[in-house]
Protein backbone atom coordinates (compact mmCIF):
# COMPACT_ATOMS: atom_id res chain seq x y z
CA UNK A 1 0.00 0.00 0.00
CA UNK A 2 2.84 1.92 0.33
CA UNK A 3 3.59 2.39 -3.86
CA UNK A 4 1.96 6.00 -3.89
CA UNK A 5 2.60 8.92 -1.55
CA UNK A 6 -1.04 9.23 -1.26
CA UNK A 7 -2.09 6.38 0.13
CA UNK A 8 -3.41 6.96 3.78
CA UNK A 9 -1.55 4.27 6.51
CA UNK A 10 -5.04 4.42 7.78
CA UNK A 11 -9.03 5.01 7.17
CA UNK A 12 -8.70 7.26 9.81
CA UNK A 13 -5.89 9.67 8.19
CA UNK A 14 -8.35 11.47 6.35
CA UNK A 15 -9.87 12.81 9.57
CA UNK A 16 -6.23 14.78 10.28
CA UNK A 17 -6.30 18.48 10.94
CA UNK A 18 -3.37 20.40 9.69
CA UNK A 19 -2.28 23.97 10.80
CA UNK A 20 -2.01 25.48 7.64
CA UNK A 21 -0.80 28.86 9.15
CA UNK A 22 0.68 27.91 12.73
CA UNK A 23 -0.25 31.03 15.34
CA UNK A 24 0.50 30.37 18.90
CA UNK A 25 -0.46 33.01 21.19
CA UNK A 26 1.21 31.65 24.72
CA UNK A 27 -0.03 28.07 25.18
CA UNK A 28 -3.40 29.08 22.75
CA UNK A 29 -3.53 27.33 19.27
CA UNK A 30 -4.96 29.78 16.73
CA UNK A 31 -3.61 28.29 13.76
CA UNK A 32 -5.68 28.54 10.16
CA UNK A 33 -5.65 24.95 10.00
CA UNK A 34 -7.44 22.95 7.11
CA UNK A 35 -11.07 22.93 8.45
CA UNK A 36 -10.92 26.68 9.06
CA UNK A 37 -10.07 26.78 5.17
CA UNK A 38 -13.16 24.16 4.27
CA UNK A 39 -15.55 26.28 6.61
CA UNK A 40 -14.46 29.08 4.75
CA UNK A 41 -15.05 27.88 1.37
CA UNK A 42 -18.10 26.44 2.12
CA UNK A 43 -19.28 30.04 3.67
CA UNK A 44 -18.11 31.47 1.16
CA UNK A 45 -19.55 29.29 -1.85
CA UNK A 46 -23.07 29.52 -0.27
CA UNK A 47 -22.49 33.36 0.26
CA UNK A 48 -21.64 33.92 -3.22
CA UNK A 49 -24.78 31.75 -4.96
CA UNK A 50 -26.98 33.92 -2.78
CA UNK A 51 -25.50 36.97 -3.87
CA UNK A 52 -25.10 36.71 -7.55
CA UNK A 53 -28.93 35.29 -7.75
CA UNK A 54 -30.59 38.31 -6.00
CA UNK A 55 -28.54 41.34 -7.00
CA UNK A 56 -29.58 43.21 -9.45
CA UNK A 57 -33.14 43.52 -7.54
CA UNK A 58 -33.97 40.27 -6.67
CA UNK A 59 -33.38 38.17 -9.74
CA UNK A 60 -36.05 37.78 -12.66
CA UNK A 61 -39.80 36.85 -12.55
CA UNK A 62 -39.39 34.02 -14.29
CA UNK A 63 -36.47 32.04 -11.96
CA UNK A 64 -33.45 30.38 -14.18
CA UNK A 65 -31.70 27.43 -12.56
CA UNK A 66 -29.85 28.62 -9.66
CA UNK A 67 -32.34 31.36 -8.76
CA UNK A 68 -34.62 28.36 -8.70
CA UNK A 69 -32.36 26.36 -6.42
CA UNK A 70 -31.91 28.96 -4.00
CA UNK A 71 -35.65 30.04 -3.99
CA UNK A 72 -36.13 25.55 -3.48
CA UNK A 73 -33.83 26.00 -0.54
CA UNK A 74 -35.08 29.23 1.01
CA UNK A 75 -38.90 28.09 0.38
CA UNK A 76 -37.65 24.80 2.28
CA UNK A 77 -36.31 26.20 5.50
CA UNK A 78 -39.33 28.47 5.72
CA UNK A 79 -42.09 25.81 6.01
CA UNK A 80 -40.04 24.11 8.03
CA UNK A 81 -39.89 27.42 10.73
CA UNK A 82 -43.33 28.08 10.21
CA UNK A 83 -44.59 24.40 10.31
CA UNK A 84 -42.76 23.40 13.64
CA UNK A 85 -42.79 26.56 15.76
CA UNK A 86 -46.54 26.67 16.41
CA UNK A 87 -48.90 29.12 18.17
CA UNK A 88 -46.89 32.22 17.76
CA UNK A 89 -47.67 35.41 15.32
CA UNK A 90 -46.26 35.25 12.20
CA UNK A 91 -43.55 38.66 13.65
CA UNK A 92 -42.06 36.14 15.91
CA UNK A 93 -41.65 33.08 14.08
CA UNK A 94 -39.21 34.85 10.92
CA UNK A 95 -37.22 35.70 13.85
CA UNK A 96 -35.71 32.77 14.14
CA UNK A 97 -35.83 32.01 10.62
CA UNK A 98 -32.47 33.45 9.91
CA UNK A 99 -30.41 31.60 12.28
CA UNK A 100 -31.59 28.43 11.49
CA UNK A 101 -31.38 29.41 7.51
CA UNK A 102 -27.88 29.81 7.98
CA UNK A 103 -27.60 26.54 10.23
CA UNK A 104 -28.94 24.26 7.23
CA UNK A 105 -27.31 26.20 4.37
CA UNK A 106 -24.03 25.50 6.56
CA UNK A 107 -24.66 21.99 7.58
CA UNK A 108 -25.46 21.16 3.87
CA UNK A 109 -22.88 22.81 1.93
CA UNK A 110 -20.07 21.47 4.37
CA UNK A 111 -21.60 18.00 4.04
CA UNK A 112 -21.97 17.92 0.28
CA UNK A 113 -18.15 19.67 0.02
CA UNK A 114 -17.25 16.96 2.25
CA UNK A 115 -17.84 14.43 -1.09
CA UNK A 116 -15.61 15.95 -3.55
CA UNK A 117 -12.81 13.11 -3.42
CA UNK A 118 -9.49 14.45 -1.87
CA UNK A 119 -11.61 17.32 0.14
CA UNK A 120 -11.95 17.62 3.89
CA UNK A 121 -15.33 17.13 5.85
CA UNK A 122 -15.49 19.97 8.01
CA UNK A 123 -18.41 18.49 10.21
CA UNK A 124 -16.97 14.96 10.56
CA UNK A 125 -14.86 16.41 13.52
CA UNK A 126 -16.90 16.04 16.78
CA UNK A 127 -15.32 19.13 18.51
CA UNK A 128 -16.67 21.47 15.25
CA UNK A 129 -20.90 19.41 15.56
CA UNK A 130 -20.35 19.70 19.09
CA UNK A 131 -19.67 23.25 19.21
CA UNK A 132 -22.58 23.93 16.95
CA UNK A 133 -25.18 22.04 18.72
CA UNK A 134 -23.90 22.71 22.34
CA UNK A 135 -24.20 27.03 21.06
CA UNK A 136 -27.34 26.31 19.72
CA UNK A 137 -28.93 24.28 22.92
CA UNK A 138 -28.00 27.37 25.20
CA UNK A 139 -29.59 29.57 22.83
CA UNK A 140 -32.67 27.73 22.85
CA UNK A 141 -32.15 27.51 27.13
CA UNK A 142 -32.02 31.41 26.88
CA UNK A 143 -34.78 31.46 24.70
CA UNK A 144 -37.14 29.67 27.05
CA UNK A 145 -35.91 31.80 30.12
CA UNK A 146 -36.30 34.56 28.42
CA UNK A 147 -40.34 33.89 27.34
CA UNK A 148 -41.36 32.49 30.34
CA UNK A 149 -39.15 33.21 33.56
CA UNK A 150 -38.72 30.49 35.90
CA UNK A 151 -41.95 29.00 34.51
CA UNK A 152 -39.99 27.31 32.18
CA UNK A 153 -38.91 24.72 35.09
CA UNK A 154 -42.62 23.21 34.89
CA UNK A 155 -41.51 21.95 31.18
CA UNK A 156 -39.08 19.56 33.41
CA UNK A 157 -43.06 17.85 34.87
CA UNK A 158 -45.21 16.68 32.43
CA UNK A 159 -49.35 17.31 33.06
CA UNK A 160 -50.96 14.46 34.84
CA UNK A 161 -48.14 12.71 36.80
CA UNK A 162 -48.80 11.42 40.42
CA UNK A 163 -46.58 13.05 43.05
CA UNK A 164 -44.66 10.18 44.58
CA UNK A 165 -43.38 9.73 40.65
CA UNK A 166 -42.29 13.64 40.39
CA UNK A 167 -38.90 13.91 41.37
CA UNK A 168 -37.75 10.69 39.73
CA UNK A 169 -39.24 12.14 36.96
CA UNK A 170 -38.01 15.38 37.05
CA UNK A 171 -34.49 14.33 37.35
CA UNK A 172 -35.33 11.71 34.38
CA UNK A 173 -36.43 14.93 32.11
CA UNK A 174 -33.58 16.87 32.89
CA UNK A 175 -30.96 14.62 31.95
CA UNK A 176 -32.96 14.04 28.77
CA UNK A 177 -32.97 17.48 28.13
CA UNK A 178 -29.37 17.91 28.55
CA UNK A 179 -28.76 14.80 26.24
CA UNK A 180 -29.93 16.42 23.74
CA UNK A 181 -27.06 19.01 23.18
CA UNK A 182 -24.49 16.16 23.11
CA UNK A 183 -27.05 13.51 20.82
CA UNK A 184 -27.60 16.39 18.35
CA UNK A 185 -24.06 16.75 17.80
CA UNK A 186 -22.85 13.09 17.79
CA UNK A 187 -25.73 11.87 15.16
CA UNK A 188 -24.29 14.64 12.71
CA UNK A 189 -20.29 13.61 13.85
CA UNK A 190 -21.23 9.57 13.74
CA UNK A 191 -23.00 9.64 10.57
CA UNK A 192 -20.39 11.76 8.40
CA UNK A 193 -17.02 9.81 9.98
CA UNK A 194 -19.02 6.51 9.74
CA UNK A 195 -19.79 6.94 6.24
CA UNK A 196 -16.43 8.52 5.03
CA UNK A 197 -14.24 6.02 7.15
CA UNK A 198 -16.35 3.37 5.72
CA UNK A 199 -16.14 4.80 2.12
CA UNK A 200 -11.85 4.88 2.56
CA UNK A 201 -11.94 1.11 3.90
CA UNK A 202 -13.98 -0.45 0.76
CA UNK A 203 -11.66 1.90 -1.60
CA UNK A 204 -8.55 0.26 0.47
CA UNK A 205 -9.52 -2.84 -0.40
CA UNK A 206 -10.67 -2.44 -4.14
CA UNK A 207 -7.27 -0.73 -5.27
CA UNK A 208 -5.28 -3.75 -3.15
CA UNK A 209 -7.30 -6.33 -5.40
CA UNK A 210 -6.51 -4.58 -8.54
CA UNK A 211 -2.88 -3.76 -7.78
CA UNK A 212 -2.41 -7.82 -7.52
CA UNK A 213 -0.94 -9.00 -10.58
CA UNK A 214 -3.63 -11.78 -11.04
CA UNK A 215 -6.78 -11.85 -13.78
CA UNK A 216 -8.61 -12.79 -10.59
CA UNK A 217 -8.07 -10.38 -8.48
CA UNK A 218 -8.70 -7.76 -11.54
CA UNK A 219 -12.14 -8.48 -12.17
CA UNK A 220 -12.87 -9.55 -8.52
CA UNK A 221 -12.11 -6.09 -7.85
CA UNK A 222 -15.24 -4.91 -9.57
CA UNK A 223 -17.46 -5.94 -6.48
CA UNK A 224 -15.71 -3.66 -3.76
CA UNK A 225 -15.56 -1.12 -6.89
CA UNK A 226 -19.57 -1.19 -7.34
CA UNK A 227 -20.09 -1.11 -3.87
CA UNK A 228 -18.36 2.13 -3.15
CA UNK A 229 -20.45 3.55 -6.05
CA UNK A 230 -23.51 2.65 -4.31
CA UNK A 231 -21.73 4.08 -0.65
CA UNK A 232 -20.89 6.91 -2.91
CA UNK A 233 -24.89 7.27 -3.23
CA UNK A 234 -26.14 6.68 0.30
CA UNK A 235 -23.41 8.99 1.65
CA UNK A 236 -24.67 11.82 -0.65
CA UNK A 237 -28.09 11.05 0.92
CA UNK A 238 -26.82 10.89 4.41
CA UNK A 239 -25.35 14.75 3.64
CA UNK A 240 -28.41 16.15 2.98
CA UNK A 241 -30.54 14.10 5.66
CA UNK A 242 -28.25 14.65 8.07
CA UNK A 243 -28.54 18.82 7.57
CA UNK A 244 -32.32 18.33 7.35
CA UNK A 245 -32.49 16.45 10.48
CA UNK A 246 -30.35 18.32 12.57
CA UNK A 247 -32.22 21.54 11.43
CA UNK A 248 -35.63 20.12 12.31
CA UNK A 249 -34.44 19.30 15.67
CA UNK A 250 -33.43 22.59 16.44
CA UNK A 251 -36.89 23.80 15.32
CA UNK A 252 -38.88 21.00 17.51
CA UNK A 253 -36.33 22.12 20.46
CA UNK A 254 -37.29 25.89 19.82
CA UNK A 255 -40.87 24.98 19.99
CA UNK A 256 -40.54 22.74 23.37
CA UNK A 257 -38.87 25.70 25.04
CA UNK A 258 -41.04 28.52 23.45
CA UNK A 259 -44.62 26.34 23.74
CA UNK A 260 -43.70 24.06 27.28
CA UNK A 261 -45.51 21.33 25.65
CA UNK B 1 -2.05 -9.95 22.00
CA UNK B 2 -3.04 -6.25 21.92
CA UNK B 3 -3.87 -6.54 18.65
CA UNK B 4 -6.06 -9.65 18.57
CA UNK B 5 -7.78 -8.12 21.86
CA UNK B 6 -8.38 -4.78 19.67
CA UNK B 7 -9.98 -6.82 16.87
CA UNK B 8 -12.19 -9.24 19.02
CA UNK B 9 -13.76 -5.73 20.92
CA UNK B 10 -14.09 -4.33 17.68
CA UNK B 11 -16.04 -7.13 15.89
CA UNK B 12 -18.02 -7.40 19.09
CA UNK B 13 -19.04 -4.22 18.98
CA UNK B 14 -20.59 -4.49 15.10
CA UNK B 15 -23.34 -6.79 16.87
CA UNK B 16 -25.61 -3.36 17.65
CA UNK B 17 -26.08 -2.87 14.44
CA UNK B 18 -29.09 -5.77 14.77
CA UNK B 19 -30.85 -3.49 17.07
CA UNK B 20 -30.51 -0.75 14.62
CA UNK B 21 -31.48 -3.19 11.85
CA UNK B 22 -35.24 -3.68 13.61
CA UNK B 23 -35.86 -0.44 14.39
CA UNK B 24 -35.24 0.94 10.72
CA UNK B 25 -37.31 -2.26 9.35
CA UNK B 26 -40.02 -1.18 12.10
CA UNK B 27 -40.17 2.72 10.92
CA UNK B 28 -40.63 2.09 7.30
CA UNK B 29 -43.22 -1.20 8.08
CA UNK B 30 -45.10 1.30 9.95
CA UNK B 31 -44.70 3.68 6.85
CA UNK B 32 -46.05 1.57 4.81
CA UNK B 33 -49.19 -0.03 6.64
CA UNK B 34 -49.88 3.97 7.26
CA UNK B 35 -49.63 5.08 3.50
CA UNK B 36 -51.61 1.76 3.27
CA UNK B 37 -54.75 2.80 5.09
CA UNK B 38 -54.50 6.61 4.13
CA UNK B 39 -53.30 7.14 0.63
CA UNK B 40 -53.74 10.74 0.74
CA UNK B 41 -50.71 11.21 3.34
CA UNK B 42 -48.59 9.77 1.59
CA UNK B 43 -45.92 12.71 1.35
CA UNK B 44 -45.74 14.01 4.86
CA UNK B 45 -45.86 10.65 6.23
CA UNK B 46 -42.64 10.05 4.49
CA UNK B 47 -41.32 13.00 5.45
CA UNK B 48 -41.95 11.58 9.17
CA UNK B 49 -40.84 8.58 8.35
CA UNK B 50 -37.71 10.17 6.67
CA UNK B 51 -36.64 12.37 10.70
CA UNK B 52 -37.12 8.65 12.20
CA UNK B 53 -34.90 6.60 10.01
CA UNK B 54 -31.77 9.09 10.32
CA UNK B 55 -32.78 8.87 14.16
CA UNK B 56 -32.61 5.87 14.39
CA UNK B 57 -29.81 5.53 12.29
CA UNK B 58 -27.62 8.20 14.65
CA UNK B 59 -28.03 5.23 17.40
CA UNK B 60 -26.83 2.78 14.60
CA UNK B 61 -23.77 4.51 14.08
CA UNK B 62 -22.77 4.56 17.89
CA UNK B 63 -21.52 0.69 17.69
CA UNK B 64 -18.78 1.60 14.54
CA UNK B 65 -17.51 4.91 16.72
CA UNK B 66 -16.77 2.23 19.69
CA UNK B 67 -15.49 0.03 17.04
CA UNK B 68 -13.14 2.49 15.67
CA UNK B 69 -12.40 3.74 19.08
CA UNK B 70 -11.28 0.39 20.17
CA UNK B 71 -9.35 -0.23 17.30
CA UNK B 72 -7.29 2.90 16.40
CA UNK B 73 -7.38 5.13 19.72
CA UNK B 74 -6.98 2.91 22.85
Amino acid sequence: MNQIGLVAQSPLDQFEIIPLIPMNIGNFYFSFTNPSLFMLLTLSFFLLLIFFITKKGGGNLVPNAWQSLVELLYDFVLNLVKEQIGGLSGNVKQMFFPCILVTFLFLLFCNLQGMIPYSFTVTSHFLITLALSFSIFIGITIVGFQRHGLHFFSFLLPAGVPLPLAPFLVLLELISYCFRALSLGIRLFANMMAGHSLVKILSGFAWTMLCMNEIFYFIGALGPLFIVLALTGLELGVAILQAYVFTILICIYLNDAINLH
Amino acid sequence: MLEGAKSIGAGTATIASAGAAIGIGNVFSSLIHSVARNPSLAKQSFGYAILGFALTEAIALFAPIMAFLILFVF
